[in-house]
């Protein structure tokens, strides 16, 4: 059976062509993926069958309903609770963790805070001139990616919405200038018509560097972060006399020295020149539904992650209210993760800390996190055994797609939290 | 009538202190002290479970133990001194608008945040952001004193408007960013990026400062540089900006610990 | 589900009850003749019971909505709510979460809203952030004044095709309405380039603001949609606009033979200026008002702006970088492929403003000039006008002389001297403000079971703990405001969800959309010509844009036409 218009849930790119194959409840073929797409389509791992419960120090099968009293026994009785991922699922399963921090008196927080974090933090101060993916599509001559290689993080990117793309008034490659900034000369900066090569950590002076080229100011010092000022002129000079302009930027930026401050500088960078011509930022985000967890988040509770709930009411500052900094300072004392492998990803410290409380993991597979919890439940795979809201990066929403069924007995992130809301609600009182 | 408060246990989780200021708690009996409910994580504790109460002469409020874990000690306080006997954590001094604070121990970030009076001194580090604002608005500190004998870290002075920030040790990037008013005394070095798109006031740097931004406009050469009555020694190069922000902040560094600096000079004779 | 509202001061200005003692009966969710004696009884004497509030215009749920919550911070953090055992806990001031939203709604005694400005793209956040606000009847119009397919079908002459596209569109989108903003300017603003005029064509796209006016009017006249098209109208952040303001609904006046309404000018404060520099603005609330009240065609609503601080958002991209230049506050924008844009910058009106004074003004001179007042409905565009929060304080400035004197006593002095306010002697009823608040608003959307309270009628009822025997709003307009701040019950659909101004109850209510017949082959004529361009246009699939019923947490489709 052939399956169009799926909507991929790998990055940000949320590219919604993909033509899956599908026979006896497996996946067999699909067209228009890239390799990351592909992998996760036809991702064979083992998967979690059962839930388990931790007794006696190992992990132990354990019925749904026992996995489920025992998580929502732990957070319940938890002071300081901890709920955290959110990228990797649906804005229905989100809504849901909102509700559960806000009953447990707990925070939540989602991946954006180890990723694009920053961009959200300098839109704070600085606001954000921004459009959809398809407003650069038809209108950009010049596209600029900074700190970001989309060739291998969002292979698509540059054939749907930039340089390769075909839109209304823009053709083919020939009528778009590419300008790309990185360390080091990436397979991205390879097709760039214009390569900056910047010193690591001096995005800073380098957007600082620009900004005053694009306002006419004199440059006093001869190079900026290794870039000679002559090239620096002629970048603002290309940007100053595009028609339209768009800058991409990746976690080079966010999450290189400065991170919230070098976003903070790009977005006024791209605000300054509004007033010589049209330009547009966009954030590369890393995860399918990262977007969407902001935005659902935002909603509920007024602010994009890092919402600490435990005073009864929604209080936000990052630094304070987000995962790492709370594990660091030793404050959790339990979490709940879900879509998320933070044993995995967060710096080994932090990762000790995390296993000094219970955790409860929702999660297909056997992950790194799922190893070191107290309950383990697994859960379907977004996108591809469970349907739900995601958000791209521009924020344009779309239907992700069941295409086959779970395995026998594994239920969906939403099935699961709600199931776990109603336990918590009756223990919180 | 003096109060020391000794922590009785160790912090698992954050504690809200806010409601412990020499105003809030001045002239309350002690059994009404000890039944004051204070947010420990999720739920509302006694002040008795976490402190033990001792009355002394004076006026002052002593707080004695690791508060590393506490949020906002003297938050609002209008008058009054308290003294932290250990390290404090995160908002100390929060909207302060008079009195003292004393941190024997480290701050942790946001210290003064959003302060329009009165003295804070911490005998530690301090952490980052401080004197600064909340995210997204541009009142960060407007007047009052902070002064660190240790180090701070990033953003010290955010979006500050006003007031003095003296800092002995070194601090961050990003000292003096947003800046629109005031004062910023850094004894040691800086990591770099000082007064990013400030719009006036000074940063004063008598260490160590990697570069200076590019947005930012050689001006002079001056021999010292006055904070309230006191006169700083430099000799110092004046840099003014940020222009990309159309800004005439000034950024003082000291000329002999930043000879790498030294290119400045062939402008100095060029600037009117 | 029973209840009898008794012995209450009732309001019910459809139904030409003004002012009478009288019991209103309510079974399962609707308004009936009478009730048994097991009904609750709610005694509402010497209180004003009212049809549940109808707000016609105000900026509650979707993208720019969101840009706006993500952006500020600092308008929320001193604002918050609780979580109480009925209420989820929220945030709020200019712009409030989603729950916060619905129960400071009700509070107030409004019981359906309408979020005016959804771009169709996006429409599914529209409808996942209404789903989410509790307490109200909802629905949301949407854009389509700078659509590339409306514009190619208008200027080719396809009016049958273009009305094809407009019908697939509400139902794509679960729209209630045709919404324009500042029509081919927003286009034009996708390049960054300014539109001057109704006749200045749009780049690249060779149709004028004129043309796309009268084109959607014809459209939305021949698919007999229950609500007019709704016009935020071009020139917003030129000085003197009041004149381009008068030139869009005299656009369409012609087509409006015996039909009542064919136009809704939308928040006119904002467009509704005289003058050739900030320096010397003035009110062209006259003017304005003087070409509705000669002309039955049109109907509008103020946008009254309220002093203190608050979030400009609108799709009017181009007006909303302007105001960044002129305010120096954070801007952030959002263009959206093929259709719209939007923007939203914080703002501060200021009394001692001379222009934020003028601006003022010309709310309450509209408002108090026009003499219809089925033809003038209340609102701030929430939030660029000011918080929805803040309706009681628009209530008791057009209900009471004295109210507005205690402001006008306080603005910029120039601007009192060059306002007619000033010298403006009406005061609103309560009926009148019964019109303007629900009657006149359900009737204008088609609504034809909200905004009274004759049998039959939707069970939404509001109760106002004032004694209009005791207390003359138009002296003692703080007891007015007070009163009309938090009510002594909100009824919605029959239950009582507000008591003593708390909310008692969280309840759902329906999304409204609008579904227009065309004949048979049309729309999948238009379709299969959309479809066509459509990947080329747009970054998502033809088969991935429109949205099911089931996304809307309670549907409730109108039927138009046919």
């Amino acid at each position: 059976m052939e399956v169009r218009d799926v909507v991929c849930t790998v990055c940000g790119c949320c590219c919604d062509d993909l033509i899956v194959e599908i026979e006896d409840n497996h996946i067999k073929s699909a067209r228009n993926a890239c390799t990351l797409s592909t992998s996760k389509l036809m991702d064979h791992r083992e998967r979690l069958e059962s839930p388990m419960i931790r007794e006696g120090g190992i992990l132990r099968d354990a019925s749904l309903e026992e996995a489920l009293d025992r998580a929502a026994q732990i957070l319940s009785e938890a002071r300081y609770p901890l709920l955290w991922g959110w990228s990797l699922t649906c804005n229905e399963a989100v809504s849901i963790g909102v509700e559960l921090a806000e009953v447990l008196g707990g925070v939540i927080d989602n991946n954006t805070s180890i990723c694009h974090g920053p961009g959200l933090i300098g839109v704070h101060d600085i606001g954000i001139s921004s459009s959809t993916l398809g407003e650069v599509k038809n209108r950009a001559d010049l596209i600029v990616y900074w700190g970001s290689n989309p060739v291998h993080a969002h292979p698509r990117h540059m054939a749907r919405y930039t340089v390769m793309s075909r839109g209304r008034f823009r053709r083919s490659r020939r009528e778009r200038a590419l300008i790309v900034v990185d360390v080091r000369r990436t397979d991205t900066a390879r097709l760039a018509d214009l390569f900056i090569q910047v010193k690591p950590n001096g995005d800073y002076e380098l957007l600082s560097a620009l900004r005053a080229a694009v306002r006419g100011e004199e440059l006093e010092q001869e190079e900026v972060a290794g870039v000679p000022v002559a090239e620096i002129e002629r970048m603002a000079e290309l940007m100053i006399g595009c028609e339209f302009g768009a800058l991409f930027y990746g976690v080079g930026l966010t999450m290189s020295r400065g991170k919230s401050r070098n976003i903070d500088a790009a977005l006024s960078l791209v605000r300054d020149l509004n007033s010589r011509t049209k330009f547009t930022i966009l954030p590369m985000r890393g995860h399918f539904n990262v977007t969407g967890a902001n935005e659902v988040t935002t909603w509920l509770s007024g602010y994009p992650f890092g919402v600490d709930y435990s005073r009864g009411y929604p209080y936000y500052n990052p630094g304070d209210t987000t995962a790492i900094d709370i594990l660091r300072r030793g404050e959790c004392d339990a979490a709940l993760v879900v879509a998320s492998d933070p044993a995995a990803h967060f710096p080994a410290g932090i990762t000790r800390r995390l296993m000094e409380i219970p955790i409860i993991t929702l999660d297909p597979y056997r992950s790194a996190t799922a190893e070191i919890s107290e309950v383990v439940i697994p859960t379907a795979v977004l996108g591809v055994e469970a349907p739900g809201t995601i958000y791209r990066m521009d924020g344009v929403p779309l239907e992700a797609k069941r295409l086959v069924e779970p395995p026998e007995g594994v239920k969906t992130d939403v099935e699961i939290l709600s199931s776990l809301l109603e336990r918590v609600k009756i223990l919180r009182g | 009538m003096g109060l020391i408060l000794k922590l009785k246990r160790s912090l698992r989780v954050p504690l809200d202190t806010s409601p412990l200021t020499p105003d809030n708690l001045n002239g309350r009996p002690l059994d009404e002290i000890y039944r004051l409910e204070l947010w420990e994580g999720n739920r509302k504790t006694p002040l008795g479970d976490i402190f033990k109460i001792e009355e002394v002469d004076g006026g002052d409020l002593t707080i004695e133990g690791d508060l590393s874990k506490a949020r906002r000690i003297g938050y609002m306080m209008k008058s009054g001194r308290i003294k932290v006997e250990g390290d404090a954590g995160l908002y100390v001094g929060e909207a302060m608008r008079g009195g003292e604070i004393t941190v024997e121990g480290d701050a942790g970030a946001w210290l003064g945040s959003r302060m329009s009076g009165g003295k804070i001194t911490v005998e530690g580090d301090a952490g980052d952001f401080v004197g600064s604002s909340y995210r997204g608005s541009r009142e960060g500190m407007k007047g009052g004193v902070i002064k660190i004998k240790g180090d701070a870290g990033d953003e010290v002075g955010c979006w500050m408007r006003g007031g003095l920030i003296w800092i002995d040790g070194g601090v961050g990037c990003f000292p003096g960013i947003h800046m629109v008013d005031g004062v910023i005394f850094i004894g040691g070095d800086c990591q770099g990026r000082a007064g990013a798109e400030m719009t006036g006031g000074k940063v004063i740097i008598q260490g160590y400062l990697p570069t200076v931004l590019p947005s930012f406009r050689t001006s002079e050469v001056r021999g010292k540089v006055k904070v309230d009555d006191t006169s700083i020694q430099g000799p110092f190069y004046v840099f003014e900006g940020d222009l990309n922000e159309g800004g005439s902040g000034k950024l003082f560094v000291n000329i002999g610990r930043n000879s790498h600096i030294a290119w400045c000079e062939r402008l100095i004779g060029e600037v009117e | 589900m029973e209840l009898l509202i008794r012995n209450g001061t009732v309001f019910d200005p459809l139904n030409h009850v003004d002012g009478e003692r009288m019991d209103i009966a309510v079974k399962d969710g609707k308004i009936v003749e009478d009730v048994s004696s097991r009904a609750e009884v709610i005694d509402a004497s010497g209180m004003i019971v009212m049809p549940g509030g109808v707000d016609i215009h105000s900026h509650i749920a979707g993208s720019k909505v969101n840009t706006g919550r993500l952006m500020r911070p600092e308008d929320h953090y001193r604002d918050y709510e609780f979580r109480r055992p009925q209420r989820r806990a929220g945030v709020g001031h200019s712009i409030p979460s989603t729950y916060t939203t619905g129960y400071r709604y009700a509070e107030m005694g409004y019981t359906t809203v309408f979020e005016p400005a959804t771009p169709p793209l996006k429409a599914r956040h529209t409808h996942e952030e209404l789903n989410e606000i509790p307490m109200i009847d909802k629905g949301c119009f949407t854009l389509l004044g700078n659509n590339w397919f409306i514009m190619d079908y208008l200027r080719e002459g396809r009016i049958e095709e273009c009305k094809g596209f407009v019908a697939w569109m509400l139902e794509a989108t679960k729209g209630y309405a045709v919404k324009l903003v500042n029509p081919g300017g927003v286009e034009a603003w996708g390049w960054g380039r300014y539109i001057i005029g109704l006749d200045d064509p749009v780049p690249r796209f060779e149709i004028t603001p004129r043309e796309i006016v009268e084109g959607l009017c014809r459209i939305n006249s021949m698919l007999r949609l229950p609500h007019p098209i709704h016009v935020h109208t071009n020139n917003m952040a030129r000085v003197g606009n009041y004149e381009t303001t008068i030139a869009t609904m005299e656009t369409v006046a012609d087509q409006a033979s015996g039909s009542p309404r064919n136009i809704h000018v939308t928040h006119v404060q904002f467009t509704g200026r005289k003058g050739s520099s900030w320096v010397n603005v003035r009110s062209g609330a006259e003017e304005i008002s003087s070409y509705v009240n000669r002309r039955g065609h049109a109907e509008l609503d103020i946008g009254q702006i309220i002093f203190g601080d608050t979030t400009t958002m609108t799709a009017d991209g181009s007006f909303q970088y302007l105001l960044h230049i002129l305010s120096g506050n954070k801007w952030a924008n959002a263009d959206v492929e093929v259709e719209t844009g939007a923007g939203v910058v914080p703002y501060t009106y200021r009394r001692s403003n001379y222009v934020n004074a003028i601006q003022w003004g010309i709310g309450l001179e509209l408002a108090l000039l026009i003499e219809d007042p089925w033809r003038i409905h209340m609102t701030t565009d929430h939030p660029n006008g000011g918080p929805f929060t803040e309706y009681p304080r628009v209530i008791a400035w057009l209900m009471s002389r004295k109210a507005r004197d205690k402001t006008l006593s306080k603005i910029n002095k120039t601007a009192r001297r060059r306002l007619i306010l000033p010298g403006i002697d009406r005061e609103y009823t309560l009926s009148e403000i019964a019109i303007l608040t629900r009657a006149a608003t359900a009737k204008s959307l088609g609504l034809t079971d909200k905004g009274h309270l004759g049998v039959g009628a939707d069970a939404d009822i509001a109760i106002y703990a004032m004694d209009v025997e005791k207390v003359d709003p138009s002296k003692e307009y703080r007891l007015l405001r007070r009163a009309f701040r938090r009510t002594a019950y909100t009824i919605k659909e029959g239950e009582i969800v507000v008591k003593d101004g708390e909310i008692v109850k969280t309840v759902f209510g329906r999304t409204f959309w609008v579904k227009p017949w065309v004949k048979g082959d049309l729309m999948e004529r238009v379709k299969e010509d959309v479809r066509e361009r459509f990947e080329e246009y747009y970054t998502v699939r033809f088969g991935n844009y429109p949205i099911p019923d089931s996304y809307l947490r309670r549907p409730q489709v109108i039927r138009a036409g046919g």
